[in-house]
């Protein structure tokens, strides 16, 4: 990517850093509904699994390429965590505790590929899962910026959405999306900025 | 099945469970089983009418001591690890404990060459050791395999293998208490064959055992 792209990607995932503060909020909240859960209460549980999801889904396909193995790591992942929900302490903060589960099952997953052989990713990835450090949490708050980015840009303007998915989304470089968009590079950055304001205003109208 | 659908399902046959106790309540209810088990084997067998004057000895205090740190230890680390989210470096807390052991033997070895000679590095069999720390080194793994199945779907080799060197780090103190093998290298051999075979039968069949023991979270 050239050093001029850098600047504007940089900014457009940049205009998610509130919504990324509010799903840091959340910690506290998914501890409470985990100890009602565990308590029995079906409601919390169900609202909670609900709202983990699209977490889980993120950090199962940043790891499985394909999108059913994806998915069912996700299963696993829940079926693990329903099995083991008594060793959750509300004391201490849950999304760790979700995350260790939803890597375990992903290196499953992944031994069980590299074991089988074909669509496969290296076998390097199917070792001792990672720990959730904060180098996978901020790759995890990326995709997951980049998710919502890439919902917020379906209500653009056509141009300024191709613009958008293309250097922001895709990351090409101008040259690049310009070939493939078949619009000029000056357009290209016209469209761009205002589908960028666009979206910030979008975006803080959220929070 | 949809991952939403599961959800439901999951939700819908939800249960109140009885939440886990912490790693020191575990720990602490493990070396209490292990202690009584363990005392009760020594009872049996009588224990060594010169128990306190051994025990006086720093030579053989020391490893003593190192071994029960070395139970505990590696009790409380199995506890730490058989939980999703803790560190896997905890699986490293017994190391200190280990060495200390390795270390006190190590003294006795040469505290036993200053005494009787070269005699003292004479190495001859002791299949009753072997025999008295597997014995009840092995039901004990399974006692705390058992306390620790709900790492079956995390890290159950580790766990089970921390469990195994705790339950055998326990048994060779009891076995310390009955058995006159006053030969620091004698007892270095076989203490040490014996806690490494048992922890090396408890991480290979860890997650087999644990997969028996079955995770299910406890009901109220």
């Amino acid at each position: 990517m050239s050093g001029a792209m850098a600047i504007p990607s940089c900014a457009g995932l940049g205009l998610l850093s509130g919504a990324r503060a509010t799903a840091q909020d959340r910690h506290p909240h998914w501890a409470a509904l985990m100890a009602r859960a565990q308590a029995g209460d079906a409601r919390a549980y169900e609202a909670l699994l609900r709202e983990c999801l699209p977490l889980l889904r993120a950090v199962c396909r940043a790891r499985l390429r394909e999108p059913a193995e994806a998915e069912d790591a996700v299963q696993d992942t829940l079926l693990s965590l329903h099995r083991v929900r008594h060793t959750y302490d509300p004391a201490r903060p849950f999304r760790p505790w979700l995350m260790a589960i939803a890597e375990r099952r992903v290196a499953d997953r992944l031994r069980r590929l590299a074991r089988q052989g074909g669509l496969t990713p290296p076998v390097e990835e199917a070792e001792e899962p990672r720990e959730p450090g904060p180098g996978a949490e901020q790759t995890l708050a990326d995709r997951q910026d980049t998710a919502r980015l890439r919902e917020a840009a379906q209500g653009l303007p056509p141009a300024q959405h191709t613009a958008v998915m293309l250097t922001k989304i895709e990351e090409l470089s101008l040259a690049e999306a310009s070939r493939r968009s078949g619009m000029s590079v000056g357009a290209l950055k016209v469209a761009t900025h205002r589908a960028l304001h666009a979206l910030r205003r979008r975006l803080s109208g959220e929070d | 099945m949809r991952s939403e659908e599961l959800i439901s399902r999951l939700a819908r046959d939800l249960r109140p469970v009885r939440r886990l106790p912490g790693p020191l309540a575990l720990t602490a209810a493990w070396v209490a089983l292990a202690a009584c088990v363990v005392g009760t084997a020594v009872l049996l067998m009588g224990p060594r009418e010169d128990l306190m004057a051994h025990l006086a000895a720093p030579d053989r205090a020391l490893p003593l001591l190192a071994a029960v740190a070395t139970g505990l230890l590696a009790g409380f680390s199995a506890f730490q690890l058989a939980l999703p989210d803790r560190d896997g470096r905890w699986g490293l807390l017994p190391l200190p404990a280990v060495l200390l052991w390795l270390t006190g033997m190590g003294w006795g070895c040469l505290a036993d060459l200053a005494r009787i000679g070269p005699a003292a590095l004479r190495l001859g069999a002791s299949f009753a050791c072997f025999g008295f720390i597997t014995a009840l080194g092995l039901p004990l793994t399974a006692g705390i395999a058992f306390m620790a199945r709900h790492a079956a779907a995390l890290r159950p080799g580790p766990v089970v293998a921390l469990g195994g060197l705790s339950a055998a780090a326990l048994a060779s103190v009891g076995l310390s208490c009955v058995h006159h093998l006053d030969a620091a290298l004698m007892v270095l051999a076989w203490h040490g064959v014996a806690m490494l075979c048992v922890t090396a039968v408890a991480w290979n069949c860890g997650p087999w055992l644990l997969r028996r023991l079955g995770a299910a979270a406890p009901r109220l």
